[in-house]
């Protein structure tokens, strides 16, 4: 079956100087899975958001099915049977799932002048019967886990009729369970004859289920690959153009005194409900500890709660000894804690700035960048160039906003200017969420790093190999507590899909969440 | 409401607008105007048609125009500079306005509306009179009184507007009311309770309306240049508006805490990741605010009056529309204030020299008003619905940046 549904021909898109997009070729085949891939800033987004009519390109032409099209909006591409899946899901928190998927295209009662509400479930509860989706039509989406969120908006495209559907790194914010599912709800989409384009950074997942594999590089197509006569050392290797790492280095830890240490931490949500409960563990300075988890088992609250960014309903948190549990954002950010949040767009970045505003963002209050209260200009200047040429962020112009990077140049940014703090406590919450290859293997080589030079780091990542690879000690996090904490060497990730669920694995080999105090002391 | 809901069309005007240069958004703006002159024109003639007069300017067949366009924008923008009196006038209002249009932007910045002004600038009118008027007893006349007298007056008056404006501040912080809402009813109460103190308290015996006495000559601030004598104008005024309009932009975009503003308006949930407190930061805002507005008071007292007198002009309420015009922007200030100033002393000279109606002129003004500020304002539209090629397309990575939501 090799007919063309998409054909972008010679596609260019300009941003004032930049070209993201220049003369890119694509053809996707009727009922295929196609993989886009490429490093951060290649263009994958703005290619796609050319595709949904968000953007209008340069040059080059649009064929759907054979036929020249012109977007002006994504409505005119929603008729053309596009959907595209944004990796911010456009959902309505406290509606049902089936209020949410017909929305803005709802069924009316007779006369026009209500929703329809029980043609709506109808119609929803079709869909999902059609293509065997596990979603309860009228459950609340504020409820749902994040995978199911996903397909969510995935009926919603389907409801409107989509026949193509775009997906931007739909697997960065799903644990591998949810990633199966994913690509099961592909196969069957497939199957009846949809096509699916999507973006990844990982390669394990292009390989596993794509049909063709087409690859951008600094905006240009590289090359379309077929899935079954490639390898993974072969696409690093096109997307990057070098040969990639694809395993860390990590010496063995000497871990020193206790860094940070969380006790009896209880965080409590606006319902009252416990989102993290009575959670204890020490982190040596010179260790990383690693939390594994599905997304919304308390992770974020705990992080909000070390950062300062939230006070926790009980318990202390301490760093280096010192109770820090009361003490302000500022305060912890002036005793050394970097912070690499989940949420770059949201939290780690004012989206509106330059890149050279942005590199002060925590340090604004600190001497050696705005003495007496004064921003120094020049010496901020030089840090962020420092910076920007350090983690490779593109393009290079500390003038540039934050906002006109792609997704992973803002994540080397806020990277870069965290572990440059020369800070004591690490905290990075998913650091190589939508980062490409090359970058995941500088980033991850940077945390091992600091540990090696002595910090004491946390990180909480839903990629089991990071955290499994970067980890000394490992606490999975199951409803707010541990289900257990394991040497990350001796565990299997069948074992941690358990443990994850909140099941107890049986021959895993447990190590202690903390209590390190006394070794420490004898230590000196 | 989602950007992909609007017509391409309108998409596309409000994504230019977004992405428009510093440059070309002041072309746009000048465009704008002399659209408005426009437009304005048709309106004369149209109300001069209307009208019956005995000498018509024009008369076409059976029709006679009675209001001459050309004559009213004439008394309209050039008057003001054509005698004394009228450049004084205009000048008075420009620097009354740098003061709450600076006042307005600052609030802005930080994210805060701070509509209530008028309401500091009232209070700290009063409490500069009030200072001045005790104070006067404990120094020299002279140069040396001056020089104690007014700048006294002058700190008092930010002083009073700044604690005023911290209570709007305290009450969004700790109480989470909008400010919005109470700096309106700040106003209210300021106006009040001021006309209530000065008529029980501090009136003036020997008059009839509600005012307090007179400050001494030497806290006055006097016109010292020659061309303005005996008018209600002091350059001194003005350039202390010019002064701070730099400390203000300084202040702003180079400054710790003007960073601190300036995320917190934009980004409030980066500004918490950033350490800042937003608690100290909305009261912090609004002092400075309130201070600048009650530093207007002050000049309207030590300036124009020479006391306090209940019925105060609306300038806090004009100082959001310059802030508008401005784009928040505390250089923009300047002509935004300008142009204010212009329609002020121009309008007064077409209701002298021409026999054009009263509301026909205040239709004009907002006409203008309405026309300089409309890009500005659909710009700010546009940024809030998230058009425009420079703008970040919620695809990847996170969610979408909102401006406006707190999650603190
Ligand atoms: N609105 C914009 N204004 C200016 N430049 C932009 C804009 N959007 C994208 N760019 C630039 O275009 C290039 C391609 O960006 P794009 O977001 O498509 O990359 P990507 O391949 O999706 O990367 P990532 O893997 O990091 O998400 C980058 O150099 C980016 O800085
Ligand atoms: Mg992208």
């Amino acid at each position: 079956m090799n007919e063309p549904v998409v054909e972008l021909d010679g596609i260019t898109k300009r941003f004032g100087d930049v070209v993201a997009n220049d003369r890119v070729e694509l053809t996707v085949d009727r009922g295929s899975v196609h993989v886009l891939l490429g490093e951060n800033g290649a263009g994958k987004t703005t290619l796609m958001n050319v595709l949904y009519g968000l953007y209008e390109p340069n040059e080059g032409e649009i064929r759907i099915d054979g036929t020249p099209r012109e977007f002006d909006s994504p409505r005119d591409a929603i008729d053309a049977g596009i959907g595209m899946i944004h990796q911010h899901f456009m959902l309505v928190d406290p509606m049902t799932v089936a209020d949410n998927v017909v929305l803005g295209n709802e069924p009316r009662s007779r006369l026009g002048f209500t929703v329809d509400r029980e043609a709506a479930r109808e119609a929803v509860t079709d869909l999902t019967a059609r293509y065997g989706f596990d979603v309860e039509p009228d459950a609340v989406v504020e409820d749902l886990s994040v995978g199911v969120q996903q397909r969510v908006e995935i009926l919603k495209a389907l409801y409107r009729g989509a026949d193509i559907l775009i997906l931007d790194e739909p697997t960065a914010v799903l644990t591998p369970q949810e990633v199966e599912e994913l690509f099961d709800i592909f196969d069957e989409l497939t199957d009846q004859g949809k096509t699916i384009i999507f973006i990844t950074h990982k390669l394990g997942e292009a390989l596993g289920v794509a049909d063709a594999i087409t690859v951008l590089r600094d905006g240009e197509t590289v090359g379309t690959v077929d899935t079954s006569t490639t390898s993974k050392r072969e696409l690093a290797e096109l997307m990057v153009g070098r040969e990639v790492l694809l395993d860390v280095e990590k010496p063995p830890s000497s871990p020193g005194d206790v860094g940070l240490e969380v006790s009896d931490l209880t965080v409590t949500d606006d319902r009252g409900v416990d989102q993290v409960s009575s959670l204890d563990f020490q982190i040596r300075e010179g260790e990383v500890f690693g939390i594994a988890g599905v997304d919304g088992n308390g992770q974020s609250e705990l992080v909000e709660a070390i950062t300062g960014l939230d006070v926790p309903d009980e318990g202390r948190v301490y760093f280096d000894g010192a109770d820090v549990t009361t003490d302000s954002r500022r305060d912890r950010i002036e005793q050394g804690m970097a912070y690499i949040p989940e949420d770059r767009q949201h939290r780690g970045l004012v989206m509106d700035f330059e890149l050279l505003q942005n590199g002060l963002l925590g340090s604004q209050h600190d001497p050696d960048f705005a003495p007496g209260g004064r921003i120094d200009w020049a010496t901020l200047r030089q840090h962020v160039e420092d910076i920007i040429a350090d983690y490779d962020v593109r393009p290079p112009n500390p003038d540039a906003t934050a906002k006109s990077l792609s997704g992973g140049n803002q994540q080397k940014l806020v990277a870069g200017r965290e572990f440059e703090r020369d800070p004591r406590v690490v905290v990075a919450s998913h650091p190589t969420r939508g980062l490409d290859v090359g970058s995941v293997e500088f980033v991850q080589e940077k945390l091992v790093e600091l540990r090696n030079e002595g910090k004491a780091v946390l990180l909480v990542s839903s990629k089991l190999d990071e955290v499994q690879q970067l980890s000394d000690r490992l606490g999975v996090m199951y409803e707010g507590a541990f289900t257990d904490v394991v040497d990350p060497d001796d565990v299997t990730e069948e074992q941690l899909g358990l443990l994850m669920a909140g099941q107890d694995a049986d021959g895993v080999t447990s190590v202690p969440a903390g209590d390190f105090e006394a070794e420490a002391e004898v230590g000196r | 409401m989602n950007a992909s809901d609007l017509p391409s069309s309108v998409r596309r005007l409000l994504g230019s607008l977004v992405d428009a240069s510093v440059r070309e958004r002041i072309a746009i703006s000048v465009a704008a105007l002399f659209a408005s002159l426009l437009v304005g024109a048709v309106v004369i003639m149209a109300a001069g048609l209307v009208a019956t007069c005995k000498e018509p300017f024009l008369a076409l067949g059976g029709s006679s125009f009675c209001y001459d366009p050309w004559e009213v924008y004439y008394q309209l923008f050039v008057s003001p500079f054509l005698n004394d009196f009228n450049t004084a006038l205009m000048l008075k209002e420009t620097t009354l306005l740098l003061f709450t249009g600076l006042a307005v932007a600052v609030a802005f910045r930080a994210g805060l509306f701070n509509i209530g002004a008028q309401g500091q600038l009232v209070f700290g009118a009063l409490g500069s009179a009030l200072a001045v008027l005790w104070g006067a007893a404990f120094v020299p006349t002279g140069v040396v009184g001056s020089l104690v007298l007014i700048p006294f007056g002058l700190v008092v008056g930010a002083v009073v507007g700044g604690l005023y404006g911290a209570v709007p501040g305290l009450l969004k912080a700790y109480a989470d009311a909008n400010e919005v809402i109470t700096t309106i009813m700040l106003n209210f109460v300021a106006t009040n309770v001021a006309f209530y103190l000065v008529s029980t308290y501090f009136k003036d015996p020997a008059s009839q309306s509600v005012e307090t006495k007179s400050v001494p000559a030497v806290a006055q601030l006097k016109p010292v240049l020659g061309r303005f004598e005996s008018t209600s104008f002091s350059v001194w005024a003005l350039l202390t508006g010019l002064a701070l309009v730099v400390v203000i932009y300084y202040l702003l975009f180079h400054t710790s805490f003007g960073y601190d503003m300036r995320i917190s308006g934009i980004q409030p949930a980066a500004a918490a990741y950033g350490g800042v407190d937003a608690e100290r930061l909305v009261v912090g805002s609004m002092v400075l605010s309130g201070a600048l507005s009650g530093l207007a008071g002050a000049v309207y007292v030590l300036m124009v009056l020479g006391r306090w007198r209940t019925g105060i002009p609306a300038v806090g309420f004009d100082g959001i529309t310059v802030s508008i015009l401005a784009s928040n922007n505390p250089l923009g200030v300047v002509p935004a204030a300008f142009l204010f100033g212009i329609l002020k002393s121009g309008s007064l000279s077409i209701s002298f020299a021409l026999g054009v109606p009263k509301q026909l002129v205040g239709v004009l003004r907002g006409l203008i008003i309405l026309f300089v500020a409309m890009p500005e304002f659909f710009r700010m539209v546009g940024l809030k619905l998230g058009v425009g090629d420079r703008q970040p397309v919620a695809t990847d990575g996170g969610r979408p940046v909102e401006g406006g939501d707190d999650d603190e």
